[in-house]
């Protein structure tokens, strides 16, 4: 990895950890120079942590959910336990109850549930959401420009609700959620879902806001045949775009290694 | 006397990513120091949120779900 990517997946880890901390991420910035994989392993333990730390309770409190209608606890997730001990809470019901509950509540407030869960131990009610619950709430994020939240989730949601939340993502909000992806062997999945036309709207978006770092980081992950058809849209810019962009590769130390991309940027 | 805090690693139950490792104490503190404020910070809205919620429980269900919640 060339070290103006790694420079910037280390920048979208520390606000990434910066999250799970309730610390903003300014206070983090002596991270910059830690490898991206550490600070997420970092993270990862520390939301291990932080989602043990009081599960006797939560568990028990999952357990008295089952008392009480799912209109009343949508009502008390949203107006006493808040965000936070609603994305604590959501592994621990059962996934249908769960998902009932959800079905109670407001895309923003959904959204704001989103932003500090954490996907791995929610899947089974992650899974049961209606994907045009999904859309929403992704469109929500998508408002908020919280890629963070949409990138951590891809790895642990099925493919329909991938799908619903890439079609109201703009092209280069696809680029920037595929740069955060937590799972980026994901990418390519996540890329496939796309409609043949969108990959010239994502490389278009590249140019247009200066997303090419963003961009050839997408490229470094493909393999044949979309490496070929992200290619081929590459080559369909006009010229002047195409040498700005190699000369941005090339700075980067990234174009020798873009494969048939590069050979698009020079044609 | 107070108990000394416990550190990054400590809280986290094991040895540090290398990357970790190799920040100055300073840094390693502040990361803990972060990571327990999280801790107590969430301790605080569970107690709260577990009394705030019995408002809106039914009134004749208050005590089954007291119980269950172990308040």
């Amino acid at each position: 990895m060339s070290e103006a990517l790694r420079a910037l997946e280390a920048q979208a880890e520390i606000r990434k950890l910066a999250r799970v901390l309730g610390e903003p991420a300014e206070r983090l910035g002596f991270l910059a120079e830690v490898p991206p994989g550490d600070i997420q392993a970092l993270r990862e333990r520390a939301t291990t942590v932080l989602f043990d730390a009081n599960v006797a309770v939560l568990r028990r409190m999952a357990a008295a959910s089952r008392l009480l209608p799912a209109s009343v606890l949508a009502r008390i997730a949203e107006k006493v336990f808040g965000p936070l001990l609603c994305a604590r809470i959501a592994g621990l019901v059962d996934a249908h109850r769960g998902v009932e509950i959800a079905s109670h509540l407001p895309a923003p407030f959904l959204a704001d549930v989103a932003a500090e869960l954490d996907p791995r131990r929610a899947s089974a009610v992650l899974a049961g959401i209606p994907t045009s619950t999904v859309g929403a709430v992704a469109r929500e994020l998508a408002r908020r420009e919280d890629w963070i939240t949409v990138g951590r989730f891809v790895g642990h949601v099925p493919a329909e609700a991938v799908a619903a939340s890439i079609d109201v993502l703009d092209d280069a909000a696809v680029l920037r959620v595929a740069f955060v992806l937590d799972d980026k062997s994901r990418l390519p999945a996540v890329l496939r879902l796309l409609p043949a036309t969108r990959l010239d709207g994502v490389v278009r978006a590249a140019v247009r806001e200066g997303l090419w770092a963003e961009a050839f980081d997408v490229l470094l992950r493909l393999e044949p045949p979309l490496a070929g058809d992200l290619a081929a849209a590459v080559a369909a810019l006009p010229a002047t775009d195409r040498e700005r962009a190699a000369a941005k590769a090339r700075a980067l130390g990234l174009l020798d290694e873009l494969g048939p991309a590069r050979d698009a940027l020079l044609s | 006397m107070t108990r000394p805090r416990r550190t990054l690693a400590e809280q986290l139950g094991g040895p540090l990513p290398t990357g970790i490792e190799a920040l100055a104490d300073e840094h390693k503190e502040l990361l803990g120091e972060a990571l327990h404020a999280a801790r107590r910070r969430q301790a605080a809205a569970l107690a709260t949120a577990a009394e705030g919620s019995l408002d809106y429980v039914p009134f004749f269900l208050r005590g089954a779900v007291r119980k269950a919640v172990g308040l």
